[in-house]
């Protein structure tokens, strides 16, 4: 229920490589002209100008002026790199706008620092006894931004809005679905029935993962025109720990203080929500004191700032999966095969040959630093009442000479060049593999699941997509293997939900969010008993059932559980929530609580520059000048000719 | 050109066959340069290095789940220059790379320049209607920003090496067909070829036996200057992240250091490796390219 698509947040990294990453493309820009300056007439070429581009960050910053003058003040934090699509709740699904809108809107209850929802707008709440209707208590007293009284009718509005409207349903639709009625009899009381018990009510509305709260006495007149109002008149009107003050489309978003919120007012005056479209570029705003906090940054940048002074790094437990994805045998609700897809893919046996054939140890070591745990179940770490392991004697190790022996068993012969040949239609075994083009990670884990498949006779093409290319493709069950991440929230019921039936695309092969085509009766019906049980301990017991089915049908093939890595600026403390394990890992981290409880220091702060980076650029500053000055000799006397 | 042609003609008449006396002419002028030498040779060590280098590099050293060394490791007696993220050779990634690139690189020219050269001698040999549609195409293609169109192209053809090389072939082709135009009217305003068609020599045979072998020097000149764009613009794509993530070229090894945090682990023996050989590489076929140039034309040459 509380799961959103890591996918999904990343689409703007993949119009990135059109339209994002302005540092990126600046720098590279700047590279080829500087080249291809020198190659053709110098005189277009300034070499110099083009490589403390790479390391400086993306522009001077209304951000870094406005810190000046309110020193200490202001928090400056990185934007979760998806950004903001839009700033219209009902519509935005990116990373980068949720982390907004759990800032500025209020929610029914909030998850705790300890993981379980608790009292937010509603001070208390109780469940009627057949399970289905809910009476929260509303907090009175309650002012939105702009003095008018926020009550329960106006979240009796946001949600019955939901219900009811097609394009407010459009991010938060799956988490009202099973609402029957919303009401606010008095406006300290709010009434929900639901069609059927639902054990996760209470995670609907949090933060962040859940439906914001909107002012109904603001919204109403934007009903009409919902999809495409853009919510952009500053301050926008809410109530949360921040104001939304201002938003520049793909720079930065200014947050001020709310001085009267419940949990107590934020220690800092003012929040800098800054996107960088690259963590490097974040990396060294953060290193020359412009930026105070960065979440997720990758691991040759964690392990570099580990040794940085200034600079305080932690690691969170991870709440979300890479891995495989392989295509089961498209198709659509009724049972028809849609797409493209390899049918070699349909056997159970080829499936369980290639995940014993990939070595997830090497993939955490290597393309993780060891920063993450081998993927094992299907819901992360982070939210341990539903981790679950496989019975001991069931791992699938990596393990590439059983997974020959099966697929020698299963008939797949090796046929020219070490191909296997797929015994049904004779045609080799050559699987294409869908890869986020803008994702580094994707980029990486590539070479070695090709390697890997190599080495058990499966001829791997790589196929680098858009983000949108990609999730067309996948859509249509045009696709053999696709690397996929997903993050969720404490609530397990969304993300279970994409491997369950009712998520296959209709008979036009449209609508749908399935993750992979996966489709069990047996899980089916434990995903029906596990939304409406109350006992958290049955609840884990069906879900753990869930994520055997899901191990043992190897269609998602989990990689690893990555760790958050966040690095702070030793200027700011009180950002990371929680007590860290006996490993020093902190809980997984919610910027609502981070953003809040966070507080200046009165230490100074030193930078430190990687002095082997410097000595890098001034190297090829150099030779890059000298290579100018060369050609530039040339161009002269070509001119003097 | 023309100049050259009469003198090399009568010369050839004097001394030796005709066959080898331009050739020969040709690579004295050519030794006299020393910057064209210093461009041959070091294009000729990087020829070299890329065709010998499957005799000692194999997939154990480039196979990401068969490399062993340490992780972004600092240049060592073992590793002259360093190990990338994946504990792979940094050296050989580097001489295997410029396999990849300079093949980019060459074949792109190659389409560059038989469609730059073809579009050019029609549209200079049949002028009228033909022509300057022709080059109202040409004009427009040099209109159109070769960056972005190149991305474009490379993003709507799927990524890899032959969508990248099409796509360079796509945005570079125009120069070499304005210039081979230009030259084709000023062959064909010659006695020879108007004796040519008088004789009843037809459209085909005067632009290929005629115009071609007189517009050929100039087609070498213009490739080799167009090897060098192509290698760059190769290099850029394969940044930007448009190659094939799984090929080694110097584009895709500078892809991965910038975006998997070499820069800010100061891991420049990541970076600037393939940054060099780039611009070592592209230098070499600029310096040779203008050699070629100041020598077919001795216009040039004389007033020096």
């Amino acid at each position: 229920m509380t799961a959103v698509e890591d996918t999904a947040a990343t689409a703007p990294t993949s119009t990135l490589r059109v339209r994002g990453p302005r540092a990126v493309l600046a720098f590279a820009i700047a590279c080829a002209m500087c080249l291809l300056g020198l190659t053709g007439s110098a005189a277009a070429a300034s070499p110099s100008r083009a490589s403390p581009a790479s390391v400086s960050p993306a522009s001077a910053s209304p951000a870094t002026a406005s810190t000046r003058s309110a020193a200490g003040k202001t928090l400056r934090v990185a934007m979760d790199s998806s950004g903001v699509d839009t700033l219209n709740p009902f519509v935005s699904y990116f990373n980068g706008s949720l982390d907004l809108f759990g800032a500025i809107y209020p929610t029914l209850t909030v998850i705790e620092k300890n993981g379980k929802p608790g009292p937010y707008l509603a001070t208390s709440w109780s469940l009627s006894k057949d399970h289905r209707t809910w009476t929260f208590k509303i907090r009175p007293g309650l002012k939105w931004s702009d003095g008018k009284p926020l009550t329960a009718a106006d979240a009796a509005w946001t949600f019955h809005l939901i219900m009811t409207n097609d394009v407010a349903a459009t991010a938060n639709g799956t988490l009202v679905s099973h609402f029957e009625s919303v009401s606010a009899p008095n406006p300290t009381t709010l009434v929900i029935t639901t069609n059927q018990p639902q054990a996760d009510l209470t995670y609907v509305s949090v933060p962040i993962y859940g439906i914001p709260i909107v002012p109904e006495h603001i919204w109403k007149s934007h009903v009409k025109g919902l999809k495409s109002y853009q919510n952009d008149s500053f301050p926008v009107v809410g109530y949360g720990p921040w104001t939304l003050t201002g938003y520049k489309t793909d720079q930065y978003a200014t947050l001020d203080a709310n001085k009267s919120f419940v949990f107590g007012a934020p220690k800092y005056g003012h929040l800098i929500e800054r996107l960088y479209k690259t963590s490097d570029s974040a990396v060294a705003a953060l290193r020359s004191g412009q930026l105070d906090y960065i979440s997720g940054v990758n691991a040759t940048e964690f392990t570099s700032l580990r040794r940085t002074s200034g600079v305080h790094t932690v690691q969170a437990a991870g709440n979300g999966w890479n891995g495989l994805e392989l295509n089961p045998g498209a198709r659509t609700r009724g049972g028809k095969p849609i797409g493209t897809g390899n049918p070699a893919l349909k056997d159970p046996v080829l499936r369980r040959a290639i995940a014993l054939s990939i070595d997830k140890k090497t993939l955490v070591g290597k393309v993780l630093d060891g920063y993450g745990t081998v993927g094992q179940g299907y819901l992360p770490p982070a939210w341990s009442q539903w981790v679950w392991k496989p019975p001991p004697g069931q791992e699938q190790k990596y393990d590439p000479h059983k997974a020959n022996q099966l697929l020698d068993k299963a008939g797949y012969r090796r046929g020219r060049g070490g191909i296997r040949v797929d015994p049904k239609n004779g045609k080799p075994l050559v699987l294409r593999l869908g890869i986020h083009s803008d994702e580094s990670e994707d980029a990486a884990f590539a070479p070695y699941i090709a390697g890997w498949l190599g080495d058990i006779g499966i001829k791997v093409v790589i196929h680098p997509m858009s983000m949108s290319a990609l999730n067309s493709d996948l859509g249509k069950g045009d696709w053999d293997m696709l690397i996929d991440a997903w993050t969720s929230g404490p609530d397990p019921t969304y993300m279970l939900g994409i491997q369950s039936c009712t998520t296959l695309p209709n008979e036009q092969g449209t609508g749908g969010n399935t993750d992979s085509f996966f489709c069990d009766p047996r899980y089916e019906k434990l995903f029906g008993q596990q939304q409406s049980q109350f006992d958290p301990e049955q609840r884990a017991r069906i879900v753990g059932k869930m994520q055997k089915i899901l191990y043992d049908a190897d269609v998602d093939i989990m990689f690893y559980n990555k760790r958050q890595k966040i690095a702070t600026s030793s200027k700011v403390t009180g950002m990371n929530t929680g007590t860290p394990d006996a490993q020093g890992f902190y809980p997984a981290q919610s910027s609502f609580w981070s953003y809040l409880d966070a507080a200046p220091t009165a230490q100074r702060h030193y930078s430190a520059g990687g002095i082997g980076l410097w000595f890098g650029i001034a190297a090829a500053v150099i030779v890059l000048g000298a290579g100018a000055a060369i050609i530039r000799h040339r161009a002269g006397v070509d001119d003097r000719e | 050109m023309s100049a050259a042609q009469a003198v090399a003609a009568q010369e050839a008449a004097v001394a030796v066959p005709p066959r080898f006396a331009g050739a020969r002419r040709f690579v004295r002028a050519f030794a006299h340069r020393p910057s064209g030498v210093t461009g041959v040779v070091l294009l000729v060590l990087f020829i070299l290095l890329a065709l010998v280098s499957p005799l000692f590099i194999g997939p154990d050293q480039l196979d990401v789940t068969k490399a062993d060394g340490p992780l972004l490791a600092a240049p060592s007696g073992h590793y002259p220059l360093g190990t990338d993220q994946a504990g792979r050779n940094v050296l050989l990634l580097l001489v295997w790379g410029s396999r990849e690139s300079l093949r980019v690189g060459v074949i792109a020219t190659a389409l560059t320049v038989v469609f730059g050269a073809g579009v050019g001698i029609v549209a200079g040999h049949y002028g009228g209607f033909v022509g300057r549609a022709l080059m109202h195409v040409t004009d427009w293609f040099i209109a159109l920003p070769s960056l972005p169109l190149a991305i474009s192209l490379a993003a709507v053809l799927g990524q890899g090496e032959t969508s990248i090389t099409i796509a360079i072939a796509v945005t570079s082709w125009t120069a070499t067909a304005r210039l081979i135009r230009a030259q084709t009217l000023a062959v064909e305003a010659r006695p020879f070829v108007e004796r040519a068609r008088a004789l009843g020599a037809g459209d085909w045979q005067i632009m290929v036996r005629q115009v071609l072998p007189n517009v050929t020097p100039l087609i070498l000149v213009s490739s080799t200057l167009t090897v060098a764009g192509a290698l760059l613009s190769e290099a850029t794509l394969t940044f930007l992240g448009l190659g094939n993530p799984a090929s080694i070229t110097w584009g895709e090894m500078l892809n991965n250091a910038f975006f998997n945090g070499a820069f800010t682990a100061g891991a420049w023996w990541y970076v600037l490796p393939p940054g060099l050989a780039i611009l070592v590489v592209v230098l070499g076929f600029t310096l040779t390219g203008r050699a070629v140039e100041h020598v077919l034309d001795p216009r040039t040459e004389d007033r020096r």
